[in-house]
Order: structure tokens, then sequence, then C-alpha cells
């Protein structure tokens, strides 16, 4: 079996150092972003495209598997978040986003599984976060298209396992990322204090798990949505 | 890009049969148009319908450099679904591929 991960928005933030930490373990990794990517590593390849765009994920699956080697985990991070009034929320906004989080984890979803399914089975960790289950006022429409990741993660574990893939989603609090960067201040503390555990998230909470749904003993855990912070 | 209906209907044929060699299924290994893909009277279950339609898309793309998506919204529909037979398999294909040169 290949050890290919492929990462989606790699170019920065929690994409980005996963990326890194996965090619640190040894992982061949395959990245993409909308915009060109400053990474070099020998083990590194770097794609630009939409993962909104059907004909593109197609296109440059195919080519990972045909260069490189079949995908045996992929990493749905690529998101956009949008803060606003429920009632000052333009249609643009919720277009945008259900288009890069829904549309966008579902093509890559579905086209990975196809390769994995010929070839041995995979592991699929898809991007949830905690603004669904606290339902964050402010986050309407993130937080639906989040709710929705997560219904598709836990029907596709179902779909999917007896093709030996397995589907799970994390769920991160708030981390210093550029996501939460226009976030005031004290919404975040705020949001902090809430969780059981008061503090900021980091991108080693989330590589942790990454590298739990990845190891080879957990193929016995699918459908689920892992939290982190305490928040259920 | 472009393929003829014999030539779909054979690589469909091929693909069938290797998949009936590994699941030592005779009903596939010797198929035609009339062939039931879906529904009670196949003798494929919905995975092995998925691993056939995955295989065929792989085949057009490394064999013919045909890239199409075989998904349809009837795709589960015993009346509808361009998955009920063999026949109406590379009718759909036929008609995918005309509708992206267009």
């Amino acid at each position: 079996m290949s050890n290919l991960a492929f990462i989606t928005g790699t170019r920065k933030g929690i994409g980005r150092f996963i990326a890194e930490h996965l090619l640190s373990k040894g992982w061949i990794v395959a990245g993409c972003s909308r915009r060109n990517s400053d990474l070099r590593h020998q083990n590194y390849h770097h794609f630009n495209f939409d993962i909104s765009d059907e004909s593109a994920v197609i296109k440059t699956l195919k080519t990972v598997k045909k260069t490189l080697f079949p995908i045996k985990v992929l990493i749905n991070n690529a998101g956009i978040a949008s803060m606003n009034h429920l009632l000052l929320t333009p249609l643009e906004s919720y277009e945008t986003i259900f288009k890069t989080n829904v549309q966008g984890t579902f093509l890559m979803l579905r086209e990975t599984a196809k390769q994995m399914s010929r070839s041995g089975g995979g592991r699929i960790i898809n991007f949830t976060s905690i603004a669904n289950p606290l339902n964050l006022e402010g986050e309407a429409i993130y937080a639906a298209s989040k709710a929705a990741v997560e219904s598709l993660t836990k029907t596709a574990a179902k779909e999917l396992a007896p093709m030996d893939i397995t589907v799970n989603a994390i769920g991160p609090t708030p981390i210093e990322t550029d996501l939460i960067k226009l976030v005031p201040k004290e919404k975040i503390e705020s949001l902090v204090k809430n969780q059981p555990i008061q503090r900021l998230g980091t991108c080693d909470d989330i590589a942790n798990t990454i590298d739990f749904l990845m190891k080879p003993e957990s193929n016995f855990i699918t459908g689920q949505i892992l939290y982190l912070g305490g928040i259920n | 890009m472009s393929i003829d209906k014999t030539t779909l209907l054979q690589l469909i044929q091929t693909v069938l049969k290797e998949l009936g060699e590994d699941l030592e299924k005779n009903s596939l290994l010797d198929t035609n148009e009339m062939t039931p893909l879906f529904g009670s009277k196949s003798d494929l279950d919905s995975i092995n319908l998925v691993n056939l339609i995955t295989d065929i898309e792989e085949r057009l793309s490394d064999e013919h450099d045909i890239v199409i998506t075989l998904a349809s919204a009837s795709a589960m529909s015993s009346t509808r679904s361009p998955f009920l037979r063999v026949g109406s398999l590379v009718n759909y294909i036929l008609e995918l591929i005309k509708k992206d040169n267009e």
C-alpha cells in the first residue's frame, strides 16, 4: 500500500501544519490550494485547483494516482468561514461557503474513495467545527455547512465501510489561524470560556487527532465526529 | 474524445468478465446488451455495481483518454436507472460523451 496523503488547503494554517507534520513522519504528501504554495520538500507535491470544480478534482486525482500513488489518506481540511449576522448575510456568502465546505468535501471524498476502493481501502478525515454543536451566533451559514459535512461523514462511513474506508471528522476549537483573525478578541475569549478545557486549540492538537485516526489500529473507528476541547 | 458503440460494449463486457472471475459468478463471463446490472435480476450487489462503474471510468480514461463521471440522479431508480442493463449503460455513456463534446 502507498503512504500517500492528500491534504486540501495546504497553502497556510492548519493544512500547511499537517502537511509538514506528515512529511516529517515520512509520508508522501500531495496538497492543494487555489494559489501557489511555497512549501518545498522532496516528498511534497502541490496542485493548484478549486476543490469545488468537479472536472479539476477528477483530473488532479487521476494525475496523483498515475504519477505518484493511489491516495491512502484524504484530509479534507480546506474550508472558508464568514462571520455575520444572519439578517445581514448575502446569498453570495452562503453560495461561497457551501461550495467550498460542502461541495468541495463531497467531490474530494467521492473521487478519492473510488481510488481507495480499488487499492485496498483508506482513511478519510473531514473537518467540521464546534460552531455546529454550539450553534454559534454570527456563524449560521458556516455552522450549517459544517452540519452538512458531519452528516456526509456519517453516511459516507456506512456506504464506504465495505470498501475498508473509514470516514471521520475532526471538530477543532478556535485556533490561532487566519480563519479567526477577523473575529473579535472578546468573542474568542467567551467561546474559550465555554469549553470544558479553557484554552485556544493548537495545530498540534489537530495533528495528534489525525495521527490517531490514521493509525492502523484505528480501523474500527468510523463515522465519528471528534470535537476538541471537551465540546460535544 | 470519442469511442464507438462496439468498442464501448466490448470494454464493459471485459470489465464484467474480470469482475465475474473475481466474484466467481458465471453469469458475468458472457454478457450481452440485455444483461441486467442493477435490480433484483442482477447478480451484482450495490458494491459490485460501484466497483464496475469505477473500473469502467478508469478504463475509459486510461485506454481512450475519455474523462467522464458516471454519476446519475436516477442511478438507483428501478425504472429509469441508466445502469439497469449493459445496453442502457452503453447508451448512457455515449450520451455523456456526446454532451461533453458539445
